[in-house]
Parts: structure tokens; C-alpha cells; sequence
């Protein structure tokens, strides 16, 4: 049964939840939401209901329902106390409340929601509830039907994207759908007696990473960034009446200009007060010709790229993000450097004796968060593990280029023209990784035929074709053995055991032999390999 | 009287200027916070120097000069009542040219007996100094205003220029190359191709594989569109690669003949959005 004061514990619980994740569902806003974030906002309408009073559950309910009226902020926080409303009114005349009442308050509370909003639309909070609810209908006790209640929510949630096409575009699951998950699941942690009831306490036990204290990350600009998604712009303006006639003038001279200077305007008037939210490439150029009506109260600007950074959001409601993503294999601090500084987005630490599982590869499949995503294995004992890793995922399309080598792979991916479509790039860097001839350098462990234990060996596939005590003079034969001479680029990896002295008169050598040969030394720092000759 | 302007966005530097009569205006490149305005806050370019810095990692930034600046450098003229033609670098990649437009047109106001004329040269660095050096030559030689003015209608676009960089970096930057947000990797060794369009834009337009390749690519550039090389200078511009640009130089001569080859140090202000290492050819061209 259901009393006032369980009641009052499940919102706090709820509250609770919501408050610890409330960053999480404030970064989910990447389309206009008056008022500012669904996160704060919600969370901001729940509090309001947690000090409700009363000793029936009518009265209690009554008082929470009131709260929350009263502290509304934003679509999102209207449509919660809404919900809020709906269940006291679902529960009037109710001292406790069983199964088949609450499950009717729970309709009454989809009912209430949906009047709240004029012209309902799927692919919001709305539909998360109404699903949700439908889903618990047959529950036969509280914590059943909490369970059925969240993870039915949680599955609608997931569909948001395709109803909604801004929540595809932007890649991202319904915010106030996501708000009411965490409401529920606070709730239930209250049932189960395992949650902070008080939103001061902060116990780990949260559901989703705290990120409340989240700072933003300036560094998601940097100096190389391009302005992708302009600045989110809101502003209070008060009109003047030393500027217009404030009797009669119309805001909608505002609004059609504000509407050719961006996109998710948000626009309303309040009196003499104007409230804009827009999302524009030139915030200067709004500021100043709002001015010429009046004056601000309040100015907010932001870089949206900061906003959109993806480190705040919880993996559960990111959806794949980016169009193109690329995962690649490399051993050393050098290359790893070196793949990242060419826009790789997961570097997995691997190589020829250390063959990365499956499940890191599935790992930096979900850590690259994309649509499509690109590997580059580049050994050929990694091609398979990585072949199975991609045909396991179903979260992206996963394409493997079957690089072989780490020059293979390093020159694919520096050839990785993000603008072709997805057949063809596979085929361009197909056809790039083939075109790359490499040699390694590496200390024989054991006598062979070639070389003495602890002599250079040089070898290209699995063929030794250079050997001797000198590294250097390795690597000249190596480099003529591969027909240096008749590459455009010549790239060499320098070993981790290598001095840079060495490795810089070799690179003089080798220039000297090759004169229309462009030889690029790169500190490889790689483990095992002295040398890496990659040529094309 | 014809008085004769240039900028240093041209490559002129002050001496060469002072030959022709040219009074060089300064167009300044910031690092950091500190805006150096060249040939006043220095006297001769170290380019070296400054294109190692950028070596070390530095991205400068450049930026436009205002309308007061303009008037400063303009208003003796416009007083003693000269007549004046100011040879710039393109209008398409600044906007500085709206201050000097407003400056003029205050002048213009003040002064009315002056007659105040520009050649765009559709360029920068080295395919500006060449036709700055073309202009310049017809001023000596006693051409009017309006002959200059005549020849620039017609030859301006003759005036070929292109180019490779060694790094895409520091265009990316600044953004003036279209065509470059294709390519995602940091190409080492594939160095992108530019050349300055009709509209006096720099434009990519694609990319070569190792030095030689490049180096082929200017020269062969030189045999297709070359229009009566031996008559006009070839310009050759680097950005602190004085052996690339020699090897271009050497190139073209084998392939075409002694040539007037002139080496010319790209102006860091230009240079800040190219880079080091980078090498381009100006020539007499049936078209851009």
C-alpha cells in the first residue's frame, strides 16, 4: 500500500536521482528548450514538491502536486508537475493507496500531461510516460510495476531519435523523457530503501556518473576547432519605451529578424519583457540590434561546442554522434602520438606480441561513438581479431581496412577523406594500404640462417632481406632491397632503442641515395621494431 | 603627379619600393599580443627567423588595418593634390579594403582634386610583387594613370600563380584556402596544391605525394599555361626554402630555358597563413 509518506519518499528519491544526474540531462539539450536546461529545470520543479504536507495521500499528493506548480520551470518542469498533478488527482479521496488505484492515478497522470501541452508531440517525455505506464499496467505490486514502469520508459526513450528528427540530428535521446527515467529510477531506489532521500547526502550509489560538478571542458575548442554549431544566445530584453512605442509595438519585427540571424528561436513576450533563445554564428550582431528596442537584463552566450561536448554524457542516452569514427592498432608512445595527432579516435595498445582481445576492440567501438566506424588493425596477426570484433557489433557499421603494418595503416588513415561515402573511402584506403611497401628492422633473438643471435635482420612480409651487425647498414641494403628510389615518400619509424643521432644520419644517407625520394624521420618510439621503412 | 602605393603583403620590401617610388604600406601579423607592423617595427626580414618560429609552433594571426591608418598614409597626397594609384593585394581574402574605402572617401570629401585609383592584384605575396614590379617598370618608363590602368584591366589575369605548402595546419587556421575540409588526416609528406584564382582566392586543388612530386607539379604548371615567360619575370616565392625554390628555379630553366627568375621572400604576414617550407612560381600565363 501506498501512504503519504512513502509517497513523499519516492519524489524525494526521485528528486534525489534526478539531482546528481541533472549535467547528464542538461547536456541532452542540444535543441531550444525555454528557460534554459531540462536537467535544472526539472529537477528544480521536483524540489519544490519535496517538502509537501499532510497526512492523507490525497493531501499529501494535493501538496506535492502544488509545489511542483508552483516551481515549474521550463516545458519540461511543466509537463513534471503536470504528471505530478495528474497522480493527485488520481488519488483524491484515497487515505492509501492500492495497486488498482495507483495504476489509475498512474493513467490520470498520463492524461494530465498530455492536456498540458496543446499540440502533444511523440519523441518527448510524453511519449516515455505513456509508454512506460502502458507497459506496467498489469503490475500486481509497487516494485513490479516500478520495474516495468523504468524499463519500458528506458526502451521508449531509446526510440526518441526516430520520432523526433532534431533528436537524430543532434544524436541524442529525448531529454525530458531522460529526466523522468532518472525520476523513476530514483524512486525506486527509494522503494528499495537504498537511496539517499535527501538530495544534500551524496552516496555512489547513483545509477549514472555524477557529473553535477562537471566544469566545462575548454579544451573541446581548441585553436584548429571550426565554429560547427555557432553560440546558443539567450537573453532577457526589457523594452524601452525611450526606444519604441511600447503600447503598440509589435515583438514580431523582433522575432522575423531574430529568425534570419539562426535557428531554434525561441521567442516570447511578457509585458515589456522579451525572452530570445537563439542558436546563431553571430551572437554580436543579435545583441546589437536588439539593443536598438531596449536594453538587457540578463545575457547569456555560449560556444555550443563546448555544450555539445560528449564527455558529460552518459553513455545510455549518447547516440552514435558522429558520422565517421576510426579505431587503430599501435605499440609504442610515439605512434600512438602520432595516430591521435592524425585523428584517431581510440588508439588500442597492440601489436606483434601483444595481440589486443575482441572485447577491446568492442570497447573502442563504443568509445569512438559513431555512425561508421573505421580499423585499422595494422599487424597481420590483429586483421582477424579485428574482423571478428566488427562483425560482433551491431551498435555501428564497422569497416576494417586490412591494414597489415603500421605504415600501412598510418598512411591509409592519412589519406582518410572523411567526404567520400562509405563504399568508396573502404576503397580508397583499401587501395592506399596496398600501395605502401614496408620494411622492418629488428635484433634477431636466434641464429638463423641470414644472421647470428643478436645481429640486425631486415625484412619485408617474410622476407629477410638484409642482415648484418650494422643497424644502419641494414637499413640502407633494406631500403635499396625495397627499391627505395622509385618511392614518392619515404617514412621512417625510428625505434624505441634507436639514439636520434643514428637515426638522423641514416635519414641523411638515405636522402643523399634518393634524391627524389622525400624522407620524413617520425619518432616512432616503437617497442621491438629499430626501424620501420615505409615507403610509397 | 602620380604617386604610387603598395602594401607589404606584396613581398616588397622597402629598398625595391623605394626604386619604383612605391610608399609601402604596413600590414601587420600578431603572435601572442604582440602586432608587428613590418618594415616599422623592423627593418629588414628575417625570415629565417620568423619562419622557424612558426616551426616551433607558433600560429600568428594577421589582421586588418582601420580607416585612421589608412588616412594617415594617404592624406599627404590627397593635400598636395596628387593623383594616386595603390597596387594592393586581393580584396577577396581581407576586408581590410572597406577602411581604406571609408578613408578615401573622407578624403575624397576633404581633397576633391585628387584622383584616387587601386589595382587588386588578385593575389598575394610573390603573384602580387610580380605585378607590383610590372606596374611599377610602366611608371618608370612615363606611362599615364590611365595606360597603367588599361594594362591592369587586361593583364592582372595573365598573372599566374601556384603554389604548394608543407603543412596544412596553418591553413586550416586561417581558413582563406577552399577546397582543404575534405581531407582529415595531418597529411606528413602529401603536401596540398593551391593556386590563386581569378577571383583572387586561394583554392586547392589537390595534393602531391613526396617533394618531387610538388616540385614537378609547379614546373609542369609553368609548360601548360606559360604565356611569353622569357618576357616577363618568374617569381619564385618561399617560405624560408631557399634550396626548394633554387630547385624549382634550376628546373624550370632546364625544361624552358634562361629564364628572368626572381627568388622572392614570402612576407610573414602572407606567410602566417602558408607556413614554412612552402614554395610557389609566378608566371606569364594564358590565364590563372
Amino acid at each position: 500500500m501506498l501512504d503519504a509518506e512513502l509517497y513523499l519518499n519516492l519524489i524525494r528519491g526521485g528528486a534525489a536521482n534526478l539531482s546528481r544526474n541533472r549535467q547528464t540531462i542538461n547536456d541532452l539539450n542540444v535543441f531550444p528548450i525555454p528557460d534554459g536546461d531540462t536537467g535544472d529545470n526539472m529537477y528544480m520543479t521536483i524540489d519544490a514538491g519535496t517538502h509537501a504536507s499532510g497526512s492523507s495521500l490525497t493531501e499529501r499528493a494535493d501538496s506535492a502536486a502544488q509545489g511542483m506548480l508552483l516551481g515549474a520551470r521550463g516545458n519540461s518542469g511543466v509537463i513534471l508537475s503536470r504528471i505530478f498533478a495528474g497522480m493527485a488527482k488520481g488519488f483524491k479521496g484515497v487515505s492509501r493507496a492500492d495497486m488498482p488505484a495507483f495504476r489509475s492515478a498512474m493513467q490520470a497522470a498520463v492524461d494530465e500531461a498530455y492536456r498540458a501541452v496543446s499540440q502533444p508531440v511523440e519523441g518527448t517525455i510524453l511519449t516515455v510516460l505513456r509508454e512506460g505506464v502502458a507497459a506496467a499496467k498489469d503490475a500486481t505490486t509497487l516494485e513490479e510495476y516500478l520495474d516495468q514502469w523504468i524499463a519500458a520508459m528506458d526502451v521508449a526513450l531509446q526510440h526518441t531519435p526516430e520520432q523526433l528528427d532534431v533528436l537524430k540530428k543532434a544524436g541524442v535521446v529525448d531529454s525530458g523523457g531522460a529526466g523522468l527515467l532518472c525520476i523513476a529510477e530514483g524512486m525506486r531506489m527509494a522503494l528499495q530503501g537504498n537511496s539517499p532521500l535527501t538530495v544534500e547526502e551524496d552516496t555512489p550509489t547513483s545509477i549514472m556518473p555524477d557529473h553535477t560538478q562537471a566544469a566545462i571542458d575548454l579544451n573541446a575548442f581548441t585553436e584548429d576547432s571550426v565554429l560547427e554549431f555557432g553560440y546558443c544566445t539567450e537573453f532577457l530584453l526589457r523594452l524601452q519605451r525611450s526606444k519604441v512605442d511600447l503600447e503598440h509595438f509589435d515583438e514580431q519585427i523582433i522575432k522575423d529578424w531574430l529568425a534570419t540571424q539562426g535557428d531554434s528561436l525561441v521567442f516570447f513576450r511578457d509585458g515589456s519583457i522579451i525572452k530570445v533563445h537563439v542558436h546563431t554564428q553571430d551572437p554580436g550582431a543579435v545583441l546589437s540590434r536588439c539593443r536598438t528596442w531596449g536594453e538587457f537584463l540578463t545575457i547569456k552566450v555560449e560556444n555550443m561546442t563546448l555544450q555539445h561536448h560528449e564527455n558529460h554524457m552518459d553513455a545510455r542516452f549518447k547516440r552514435s554522434r558522429k558520422a565517421l569514427g576510426t579505431v587503430t592498432v599501435a605499440v609504442g608512445e610515439g605512434l600512438t602520438q602520432i595516430f591521435k595527432e592524425m585523428g584517431a579516435d581510440v588508439v588500442i595498445e597492440g601489436g606483434q606480441t601483444m595481440n589486443p582481445p575482441v572485447e577491446r576492440f568492442l570497447e573502442a567501438f563504443d568509445q569512438t561513438a559513431a555512425e561508421t566506424i573505421l580499423v585499422f588493425p595494422n599487424n597481420s596477426n590483429i586483421l582477424l581479431t579485428a574482423q571478428q570484433a566488427a562483425s560482433l557489433y551491431k551498435d555501428a557499421r564497422v569497416e576494417v581496412i586490412p591494414t597489415h603494418t603500421l605504415g600501412e595503416g598510418y598512411f591509409a588513415l592519412a589519406n582518410l577523406d572523411a567526404e567520400l561515402p562509405t563504399e568508396a573511402l573502404v576503397q580508397a584506403l583499401t587501395e592506399a594500404a596496398a600501395s605502401v611497401t614496408t620494411g622492418h628492422i629488428s635484433q634477431a633473438i636466434r641464429n638463423t640462417e641470414e644472421a647470428r643471435k643478436g645481429e640486425y635482420i631486415g625484412f619485408s612480409g617474410k622476407d629477410i632481406l638484409a642482415a648484418g651487425p650494422s643497424r644502419e647498414q641494414v637499413a640502407n641494403t633494406l631500403a635499396a632491397k625495397l627499391e627505395a628510389g622509385n618511392a614518392d615518400i619515404f617514412m621512417l619509424l625510428q625505434g624505441a632503442d634507436v639514439p636520434s643521432e643514428e637515426a638522423g644520419r641514416l635519414k641523411e644517407t638515405l636522402e643523399k641515395t634518393y634524391p627524389r625520394t622525400e624522407v620524413i624521420l617520425l619518432h616512432g618510439r616503437q617497442p621491438i621494431y629499430d626501424y620501420i621503412l615505409v615507403l610509397c | 603627379m602620380l604617386k604610387i602605393y603598395t602594401d607589404t603583403d606584396t613581398d616588397m620590401t622597402p629598398a625595391l619600393a623605394a626604386e619604383y617610388g612605391y610608399t609601402l604600406i604596413s600590414m601587420p601579423y600578431s603572435i601572442d599580443v604582440k602586432t608587428t607592423y613590418p618594415y616599422v617595427d623592423f627593418d629588414n626580414f628575417d625570415a629565417h627567423a620568423f619562419y622557424d618560429t612558426l616551426r616551433g609552433g607558433v600560429l600568428p594571426t594577421t589582421s586588418a588595418i582601420s580607416k585612421e591608418q589608412y588616412i594617415n598614409y594617404f592624406i599627404r597626397d590627397f593635400v598636395a593634390g596628387n593623383d594616386i594609384l595603390y597596387v594592393h593585394f586581393s580584396r577577396a581574402m581581407t576586408n581590410t579594403f572597406d577602411a581604406m574605402d571609408q578613408a578615401v572617401a573622407t578624403l575624397k570629401k576633404k581633397y576633391p582634386c585628387s584622383r584616387f585609383e587601386t589595382i587588386d592584384t588578385k593575389g598575394i605575396t610573390t603573384l602580387s610583387y610580380a605585378i607590383v614590379r610590372e606596374v611599377g617598370d610602366l611608371v618608370k618608363a612615363g606611362k599615364t594613370l590611365d595606360e597603367v590602368l588599361e594594362w591592369a584591366r587586361t593583364e592582372v589575369d595573365k598573372f599566374a600563380m601556384y603554389f604548394f605548402a608543407d603543412d596544412l595546419k596553418f591553413f586550416r587556421r586561417s581558413g582563406r584556402v577552399s577546397g582543404l575540409a575534405a581531407t582529415m588526416g595531418t597529411l606528413i609528406g602529401v603536401r596540398p596544391l593551391i593556386y590563386m584564382s581569378q577571383e583572387g582566392k586561394m583554392v586547392s586543388i589537390g595534393t602531391a605525394k613526396g617533394r618531387a612530386k610538388a616540385l614537378d607539379f609547379l614546373v609542369d604548371k609553368v609548360g601548360e599555361l606559360g604565356d611569353d615567360i622569357a618576357a616577363h619575370r618568374i617569381c619564385i616565392g618561399h617560405t624560408d626554402a631557399p634550396d626548394i625554390a633554387h630547385e624549382v628555379g634550376q628546373m624550370i630553366e632546364e625544361k624552358f630555358g634562361k629564364q628572368n627568375i626572381v627568388y622572392v621572400d614570402v612576407n610573414p604576414t602572407a606567410g602566417s597563413h602558408c607556413g614554412p617550407n612552402g614554395v610557389g612560381v609566378c608566371f606569364h600565363a594564358i590565364h590563372r
